[in-house]
């Protein structure tokens, strides 16, 4: 289990970040949320100790150290690799400094390819790729080793929905055979659909930390979705609705002032009738993020 | 394996298997096997030109000739027929009739041209040299008679040690070697920091640093571009050794090198041993800082600019020693001998002058060595914040702040 204490780190008189503290357990997949500028890739940039930073980063109760880094695998949020290497030279070198000797790694790199559906060939330069089978290689590199501990900045940016579900399967294949796994995302659609715990960073501080339950429980099932033949008026004069959105069609959205108010609504709304579809949620991620983000602009 | 080694292993392969390597390795190979070839064809399509053939009826004499004349007989061509026919033809140069009966040996040369100073005068050594064989034999001596004729005078050379020939040897030694070491600066520095600097601010490095520590990966680095340096000099050293067996099968060559025998001696000396040593040293050391160099360019797209720092300051080693070439003894010459950087051109030049004791220079080796370990380790230690900074400021800025860097 990686282990986040109190981490301050700070670039001149820019606070980048301050006082955090959170857990990314093994068997887990943590998704570290926040608008850009937020302190995601210091964060990561700190566990890899790349940066001074003051408060405690601990990797299975002891500071990281040179050792553990065959145990780490690393996606940066740029993707780089070295263009002039072939897909299988690039790999074998990067393995090796993972402490893989070149004769396992060799073998398994058609797997992977397949895996990743990479178009190439293993003789293929990586200059030659395309922008996206670069990126699968290099998620390849990240994880052939078999880390223990899956540090992935941006990991879905720039892929599309189908090469993202392959990274998703990847991801959680690697939880199951018990990494621990941290990603940084802008998608809350992929945090939702992958993740066990979620962390939101905003300027530099902890705003949300939990199970994805646990987050969007703190809000309260505060949102309504119904089904409905009303009209936006009609919704709108409904007791402690305070805002109404058409979503499409007669699909409605309501917000309520107060959560337990939920059974009064579905009573004046259905007054025993039929109705389609009534079901009272927590706000979604992506309301949730918006909400944290919008409050640092108010 | 090492993760150094595994750094070192990788840096070196792709630069010894890259085109501009192998160009450059080859190059002065290709330029000395064309000017070799351009000598040799010219050499052995004249050569016939200028032999001669023998043509004798008493075939023990003209053995005895060829034998003692090898390389200036044709001796293929066997009558007086053959031998007019290729003199005509402009295929040989003439040919020498022998001839002997009892009491006298003689010769008759015939050619268009008159005889060469020096064939005229083996022929007639070889024709003395018969006539004296016939006149013993038909002395009838004894063998004490014979052993007194045989007695030969005495005939010694002493050579002075010539103090402008040993000037000359140091002018050479001094040019060659301080040629040698800023021309393999001047590549490597280039080749160093162009490396470096390509991986500077790029993502892969954040890969690479978070499996092994910046300081192993800058060692490795090191190692590889060294590890081409020597291949290089070892290509050289090997392929000029072969190069020079095969000139020395061309005559006029072998005739330069043994005329100047004691002068290539010396040069060679001076070239080997310590200096070579100093040469290796120096060759680390301006690798060390081209890497520092390259690692402090703002973004991997001003790699081309990156040896700037590194070639500047061995220029000015280079141009400094020029002064002090007859003048090794001078005190600024003394202190710069000790100066990292700038011992790597002085001390070999006031050891090819004979005016530095050994400890001195076992004082330069020291200093050289410890600043190598020194700068090494303080490089590597600030080595990962030079290549994960990007920011756009000033060159003294990048220094200032990577020579604060400490995690």
């Amino acid at each position: 289990m990686l282990t986040i204490n109190h981490l301050h780190k700070q670039f001149g008189s820019l606070t980048a970040l301050d006082d955090i503290s959170f857990d990314v357990p093994d068997n887990q997949i943590t998704g570290l949320i926040g608008q850009n500028g937020s302190g995601k890739s210091t964060t990561f940039h700190s566990i890899l100790n790349f940066l001074k930073y003051d408060g405690q980063i601990r990797w299975n109760s002891q500071p990281i150290k040179e050792a553990d880094f065959d145990a780490i695998g690393y996606l940066p949020e740029e993707r780089s690799l070295m263009p002039k290497l072939t897909i299988e030279q690039q790999i074998v070198y990067l393995a090796r400094l993972k402490g893989k000797p070149a004769k396992e790694i060799r073998p398994q790199i058609d797997d992977w390819l397949k895996k990743f559906a990479v178009k190439g060939k293993k003789t293929d330069k990586i200059k030659d790729l395309s922008k996206g089978n670069q990126q699968k290689v290099q998620l390849i590199v990240t994880l052939i080793h078999h880390p223990k501990l899956i540090i992935l900045d941006e990991p879905f940016s720039g892929l599309d929905p189908v090469n993202a579900d392959l990274l998703k399967r990847a991801i959680l294949e690697a939880r199951d055979q018990g990494a621990a796994i941290i990603f940084s995302s802008h998608d809350m659609a992929n945090v939702e659909a992958v993740c066990d715990r979620l962390v939101m960073l905003r300027t530099g501080e902890v705003v949300l930390n939990g199970t994805i339950s646990e987050v969007r429980d703190q809000f309260g099932k505060s949102e309504i979705y119904v089904t409905t033949d009303w009209t936006e008026e009609q919704l709108n004069q409904l007791p402690h609705v305070v805002k109404v959105q058409n979503i499409r069609g007669s699909r409605f959205l309501l917000r309520l002032d107060d959560p337990s108010k939920g059974p009064e609504v579905f009573e004046k709304l259905t007054d025993g009738k039929y109705i389609e579809e009534f079901s009272q949620q927590p706000p979604t991620l992506d309301e949730i993020f918006r909400m944290k983000a919008g409050i640092s602009h108010e | 394996m090492n993760k150094t080694l595994i750094v070192a292993m990788e840096t070196y392969l792709r630069q010894v298997k890259s085109w501009s390597f192998i160009v450059l390795v080859l190059s002065p190979f290709i330029l000395l096997a064309i000017s070799l070839g351009i000598g040799y064809t010219s050499a052995t399509s004249s050569s016939d030109q200028q032999r001669i053939a023998v043509i004798s009826d008493q075939p023990a004499l003209r053995k005895q000739f060829i034998k003692a004349n090898r390389d200036d007989v044709k001796a293929s061509v066997t009558t007086t027929a053959a031998a007019k026919k290729s003199v005509g033809n402009n295929n040989l140069a003439g040919y020498l009739v022998l001839s002997a009966d009892k009491t006298k040996v003689s010769g008759v040369y015939h050619s268009s041209d008159s005889l060469g100073g020096g064939m005229r005068t083996k022929i007639n050594v070889f024709l003395a040299q018969s006539q004296q064989q016939l006149n013993l034999a038909n002395a009838k001596l004894s063998a004490k008679q014979t052993k007194s004729l045989a007695v030969q005078p005495a005939f010694k050379q002493k050579i002075q040690t010539n103090h402008g020939g040993a000037n000359l040897a140091k002018i050479i030694s001094f040019w060659v070697l301080v040629f040698m070491i800023y021309m393999i600066l001047i590549t490597y520095s280039s080749v160093t920091a162009q490396e470096i600097a390509s991986e500077k601010g790029t993502k892969v490095m954040e890969i690479i640093f978070s499996s092994t520590k910046a300081s192993k990966y800058f060692v490795g680095k090191i190692i590889g571009v060294f590890g081409v340096i020597l291949t290089q000099i070892i290509v050289y050293i090997v392929g000029g050794y072969g190069f020079f067996q095969i000139a020395m099968h061309l005559d006029n060559i072998k005739q330069l090198i043994s005329d100047n025998q004691t002068l290539v001696n010396d040069v060679i000396k001076n070239m080997l041993g310590i200096n070579l040593l100093f040469v290796f040293l120096g060759v680390i050391i301006y690798t060390i800082i081209s890497a520092f160099s390259g690692a402090l360019v703002a973004k991997a797209e001003d790699a081309p600019k990156a040896a700037q720092p590194a070639i500047y300051l061995s220029m000015i080693a280079f141009f400094l020693t020029m002064p002090f070439q007859s003048n090794s003894d001078a005190l600024i010459s003394k202190i710069l001998s000790y100066v990292p950087f700038f011992s790597s051109y002085f001390m070999p030049m006031r050891i090819i002058n004979d005016n530095a004791s050994g400890l001195e220079i076992s004082i330069s080796l020291a200093i050289l060595v410890i600043s190598i370990g020194l700068l090494t380790w303080y490089i590597g230690q600030i080595y990962e914040g030079l290549i994960l900074q990007t920011d756009d400021t000033s060159f003294w800025k990048r220094l200032r702040r990577g020579l604060s860097y400490q995690k």
